[in-house]
């Protein structure tokens, strides 16, 4: 068992190492300067190795100082029980649902398809070994914690000790009941497809961990001395049985093979494509133009779930929602005047809006997935009249789709504004509804704009530019930080619309001179 | 017409996959291009077709002794993972390169009699391309490919996604539209390509080298074969 834990441990730790230095391999110039042969350096190796190790280590405590801290300390004070008795029960309860979702064994993970699919490694002593670690490292990893963070709140001692050993037998109960249920219907459970029934059930756990403490109920330590002396006995059983099992192949095989595309498929980037081939809606629609605007068209109708029927969606939404502000600003005069100020000064807070409703990033992918991936294979694809005349429908369309909510919000904005007080300078109204509509053209022009000039996918679907990932983080950051701004309709509009203007301008001028070059698989 | 490849060389990193490749390719003839794995086979037709930018040398069209650049309606590359528009049918798809391509599709055959040419069954034609299996997605890129009439016709791997009847299908039609083509067919095959083609030409270490079949029958060229195929590992 040891001897099958160790083979395991190191193929787990080589092919760690590996990501490790093919990581550093994707860093940009980095990468570039890096020769291939990286792999067989003895020096880096030793660096991955001891990446590797602080991986591991971080694994085993830092998600639980996480959870213990932020799930159950930081809740503590809006609870009504005391600080002690709600630390254990949360503790508890969540205990009981996490063994469910998180039972390890169930997991399908890669290390488990390397070692027994890929190395034929005999199932059982791998299961066995692997498991027993991971509970190991359970123990290990909260035990400080619950002492620490225990003894904080005066839970007592021995609770302290026990809780990780409740952790441990819990979770071994769910996993023998689970191999029980095996071996009576041949159904194999994967964890990460919880039947509907369960998730009603850590509902209840839910609501009966946070609720119970939050009205001032908690179980009592007698309680907890009954349930821990209980789990002691049943994980004690459970873990006899799970040593005597001898299914595990027949299990792995299933759990790991069958229907599981994204271990055996080369990992989420078959998914990706999978579940962006599954926007394509044939649907009645045809065309009636022809060539390039033909292709066009039933690329627009083919993809009307992420394109028009997602715009008018987003579009309908918002007008109740205005519609509901609108009512609640009638019923409530106090709100009324408040609304009024607000909408005069949080227009910057509109950029965020619009940057969250905007799907450029899904509608790009899909035209790469579903539409340029295979076309650009194509060498009449890549001239740059086709390339720069596909990229004028398609702005076209985006342009006009994302209007339709922009048009809703700008205009039903302007409505509220004025049913709400109205403003003393009536091109405020002009402005505030110019202004949504030029930051969605503006979120169309850039999510367009970049998928062109920078065209990050490679054949495999996989993203190849650190520069274009640069960019939708700076993207995301810019829009978060206006959040934060306050500032006047006439000044943030007129700065927005022009601002909108010349990105338009520059970035259209940018492809013009660029894509022909740079709109093509990469390498 | 023939195609001139003259001194192209492509590395990648340290690896130079092509040296200094010298070859001419006729019209008239399929040329059978054998190599090993990893041997550089679909670098140099992704050379070819530009999606890789070369490091050095040269290939044009020559006619007449007269040089011209090859144009993005010179050449068809059929890949061995067939490349199509999951979001269109097939009638459209077809509908779609007969028009962009109406000037060089000069005989007025309609959509369907390319489907019946390519033996894609009547109610195949209107369904999504993304509910084709590999081997009829294949047949809709032969077809696009060739419907063109691309003067260069590179075809990497292309009938190992067939059934048998399909890929003798495909044999014979290529054998059909040799004459107006010069086709680079690309396997690992050698019975189909000794079958097929009418020049064999090993693509190992990085250099092209023609076979020559003169008096020999098929068992003593396919041994001729192998054993260019072993020396030039060796060497």
């Amino acid at each position: 068992m040891l001897n099958t834990f160790w083979i395991s441990f190191r193929l787990k730790n080589t092919y760690r190492v590996n990501g490790i230095i093919y990581s550093i391999k994707q860093l940009p110039l980095i990468g570039k300067i890096l020769p291939n042969k990286l792999y067989q350096s003895k020096a880096l190796k030793i660096i991955g190795n001891i990446i590797s190790i602080l991986i591991e280590i971080g694994s085993i405590f830092l998600g639980k100082l996480l959870y213990v801290l932020f799930v159950i300390l930081a809740m503590l004070d809006m609870m009504k029980a005391n600080p002690s008795s709600s630390f254990v029960h949360i503790f508890v309860f969540l205990t009981i649902a996490g063994a469910f979702l998180n039972t390890y064994m169930f997991n399908p993970t890669k290390d488990k398809y390397y070692a027994m699919i890929l190395m034929k490694m005999d199932a059982k002593k791998y299961t066995l070994s692997d498991y027993g670690y991971a509970l190991l490292k359970v123990i290990v990893g909260f035990l400080p914690f619950t002492i620490l963070f225990g003894r904080s709140v005066q839970v007592p001692l021995w609770i302290c000790l026990m809780l990780p050993l409740f952790v441990v037998c819990v979770k071994a109960t769910v996993s023998a009941y689970t191999l029980k249920r095996y071996e009576k219907t041949k159904k194999v459970t994967n964890e990460n497809l919880p039947e509907k029934q369960l998730w009603i059930a850590i509902g209840v756990l839910l609501v009966l961990a946070y609720g119970l403490p939050y009205f001032g109920f908690a179980l009592s330590n007698t309680i907890y001395l009954i349930l821990f002396l209980s789990s002691l006995l049943l994980g004690g059983f459970s873990l006899f049985y799970i040593y005597h099992f001898s299914s595990y192949r027949k299990i792995y095989q299933e759990l790991l093979t069958t229907n599981n595309n994204i271990i055996t498929q080369n990992t989420t980037t078959e998914l990706l494509k999978e579940q962006t081939r599954k926007q394509i809606e044939l649907g009645e629609g045809t065309s009636n133009k022809t060539g390039y605007a033909y292709f066009h068209e039933l690329f627009v109708k083919r993809h009307r779930k992420i394109l028009t029927k997602s715009a008018k969606k987003t579009a309908i939404i918002s007008f109740f929602i205005l519609c509901g502000v609108t009512i609640v600003a009638f019923v409530n005069p106090t709100l009324k005047a408040q609304l009024n100020s607000v909408i005069l000064v949080y227009l910057p807070y509109m950029v965020f809006i619009m940057y969250m409703i905007n799907r450029g990033t899904v509608v790009t992918q899909a035209m790469f997935i579903n539409c340029d991936h295979s076309m650009l294979t194509y060498r009449f694809y890549r001239t740059p009249k086709v390339i720069l005349g596909l990229f004028r429908e398609r702005l076209k369309t985006l342009i006009m789709i994302n209007l339709i909510p922009a048009l809703v919000i700008g205009g039903g904005l302007a409505l509220l504004l004025w049913v709400t007080g109205g403003t003393t300078n009536p091109w405020n109204y002009v402005i505030l509804v110019i202004s949504i509509l030029a930051m969605s053209i503006f979120f169309s022009v850039h999510y367009l704009v970049m998928y062109y000039l920078l065209q990050p996918y490679n054949i495999a679907v996989e993203v190849k530019s650190a520069s274009y990932k640069l960019i939708q983080t700076l993207t995301y950051l810019v829009c978060y930080y206006m959040l934060q701004l306050r500032l006047p309709i006439f000044s943030f509009g007129i700065t927005m619309i022009l601002f909108s203007i010349a990105y338009s301008f520059i970035s259209l001028f940018l492809v013009y001179r660029y894509a022909p070059k740079t709109f093509k698989i990469r390498p | 017409m023939k195609l001139v490849v003259e001194n192209l060389s492509k590395s990648f990193d340290q690896k130079q996959v092509l040296k200094d490749l010298n070859f001419s390719f006729e019209k008239g003839k399929i040329y059978g291009l054998l190599g090993r794995n990893g041997a550089g086979k679909t670098t140099f037709f992704n050379c070819l077709n530009e999606d890789l930018p070369i490091d050095s040398g040269s290939f044009y069209l020559e006619e007449k002794k007269e040089k011209h650049p090859i144009l993005a309606e010179d050449i068809g590359y059929v890949l061995s993972t067939p490349n199509v528009p999951e979001f269109l049918t097939a009638r459209e798809f077809l509908k779609f390169f007969c028009e962009i391509h109406q000037d060089r599709i000069s005989n007025e055959k309609t959509i369907d009699d390319y489907f019946d040419f390519m033996k894609i069954d009547p109610e195949d034609r209107d369904k999504l391309l993304k509910d084709y299996s590999h081997g009829m997605k294949n047949k809709v890129q032969m077809l696009v490919n060739i419907i063109a009439r691309p003067t260069i016709l590179l075809l990497d791997e292309p009938l190992t996604s067939f059934d048998v009847v399909v890929a003798e299908e495909m044999k014979e039609m290529l054998r059909e539209i040799k004459k107006d083509h010069i086709i680079i067919f690309s396997t690992h095959i050698m019975e189909l390509a000794l079958d097929l083609c009418d020049e064999i030409v090993i693509l190992n270490k990085g250099v092209l080298e023609e076979i020559d079949k003169k008096d020999l029958d098929n068992k003593k060229w396919k041994d001729k074969i192998i054993q260019a195929l072993k020396e030039t590992d060796h060497a």
